[in-house]
């Protein structure tokens, strides 16, 4: 009888909670599995999937949140655009290769890189050890030690969890259930710490937004003069 | 899979059997982009009707299944509203830049923004086609996405390929993007 009261205060508690937005980014190598994973959690077929060379997202609702991935390309031209998304991100999904073994140093230089950033410092990540299911993938505990996973989020205080999956194995409801718990994981950690998260990404966003604007308006500008001058030749 | 160029026809064998009326593309640019080079890449002899619209520079190109519009989208300011009527109901947006024509990234770029503004075009998918990638002064598909300010578009998936419509290379990997963007449509 308690419990089912307890049950039920529960209920009302959550179901009293506001809908929260939340928007995570999902980073790593190329060939790492994101747009797998993506495709996997959304309900698709993680099979037919071409190299990102930019960026996709899906929204998708779990318990009072409305999630919003960017999966974002990795590959090492493209990776300069990683920082244009980290200010509004609440947490990182961050995907490697477990099967990779000769990547894994740059799979650290790039976690590194990332965890560094003042817009990402802090806030908390969940590294998915993907294609488990290859042969000699590394386990989880050799993940750990080849991209110093402890001193790294240490330094960087920001809150880590490790997830040994396959994003292949199924898809939808069938998905590997390391990522799903990874996911739950990471939307418990941003939902304990929510305020200070939505102040901070609030901040950071509004100084990026307005930076883009500003300079939206001074190359639309540059670009009107550019078209006037041309103009002016003709006649 | 090992196969040569095949340019729109594997976009087209991905669409048969599916429920999918008609996929219309829309390939915009600046002149001197390329796209008429890579027009003919990716319409090889199985699409041979590239017929020039009267009055101003459209091509269309008509198969099974597929319409693809491409025009000009410089010096021709005037013709601008007649736009829309070919902006209809888009279903996928190829955008081509010349990769080695640094002086006019933001030109091109500042068109790009006018353009996927048009109601039209909300949330449609776009492959920025990184063209003359054979010319030793080209930039990289990650310096060009933040020349475009590609980050700024996200209601979208985009996806920059680097291509040599000359030598055909990276075209049929941008026409896997948008094979695997159909599928995503589809669901
Ligand atoms: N065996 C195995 N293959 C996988 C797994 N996850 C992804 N792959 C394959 O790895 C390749 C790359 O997957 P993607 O999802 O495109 O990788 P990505 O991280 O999105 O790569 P970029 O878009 O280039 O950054 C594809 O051929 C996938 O089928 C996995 O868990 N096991
Ligand atoms: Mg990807």
């Amino acid at each position: 009888m308690y419990s089912l009261m307890a049950n039920c205060c529960n209920w009302l508690k959550r179901w009293r909670e506001p809908i929260r937005k939340v928007t995570l980014i999902m980073v790593g190598l190329d060939n790492a599995g994101k747009t797998a994973t993506v495709k996997g959690i959304q309900g698709e077929s993680p099979e037919d999937v071409a190299p990102t060379v930019g960026f996709s997202k899906i929204d998708l609702k779990q318990g009072r949140f409305e999630v919003t991935i960017f999966d974002l390309g990795g590959g090492k031209r493209i990776r300069g655009i990683w920082k244009n998304y980290y200010a509004e991100s609440y947490g990182i999904i961050f995907v490697v290769d477990s099967s990779d073994v000769e990547r894994m140093e740059e799979t650290k230089e790039t976690m590194s890189e990332l965890l560094r950033h003042p817009k990402i410092s802090g806030k908390p990540v969940l590294v998915l050890a993907n294609k488990q299911d290859k042969e000699g993938a590394l386990a989880e505990a050799d993940v750990i030690e080849c991209l110093s996973l402890e001193k790294l989020v240490n330094e960087h205080k920001c809150l880590c969890q490790i997830e040994p999956c396959s994003a292949i194995i199924g898809y939808g409801k069938k998905i590997d259930k390391s990522i799903k718990k990874g996911l739950l994981w990471l939307l418990h950690i941003i939902a304990k710490d929510f305020d200070a998260l939505y102040e901070r990404i609030q901040k950071d966003t509004t100084e990026q937004k307005a930076a883009e604007e500003q300079e939206k308006r001074e190359r639309a500008e540059r670009v009107r003069k550019i078209r006037e001058e041309s103009y002016l030749c003709i006649f | 899979m090992g196969e040569v160029q095949k340019g729109l026809l594997s976009v087209i064998q991905k669409l048969k059997g599916s429920e999918e009326q008609e996929l219309r593309i829309v390939l915009l640019g600046l002149d001197n982009a390329g796209k008429t080079t890579l027009l003919k890449r990716l319409a090889s002899e199985e699409v041979n009707t590239i017929t020039p619209t009267q009055g101003f520079n459209i091509k269309s190109v008509h198969s099974h299944g597929f319409k693809l519009n491409v025009w000009d989208i410089g010096g021709q300011r005037a013709i601008r509203t007649y736009w829309k009527k070919y902006l209809g109901s888009t279903d996928m947006l190829i955008y081509v830049i010349d990769s080695a024509d640094q002086k006019r990234f933001e030109e091109t770029g500042q068109e790009l923004s006018e353009l996927v503004e048009d109601e039209n075009l909300t949330s449609v998918p776009l492959l920025v086609f990184a063209n003359k990638q054979d010319l030793a002064t080209a930039s990289s598909a990650a310096d060009i996405a933040e020349g475009l300010n590609l980050h700024t578009y996200r209601d979208r998936p985009w996806q920059i390929q680097a291509c040599s419509a000359l030598s055909g290379e990276g075209v049929q990997d941008g026409m896997n993007w948008i094979c695997s963007q159909i599928t995503s449509r589809k669901k």
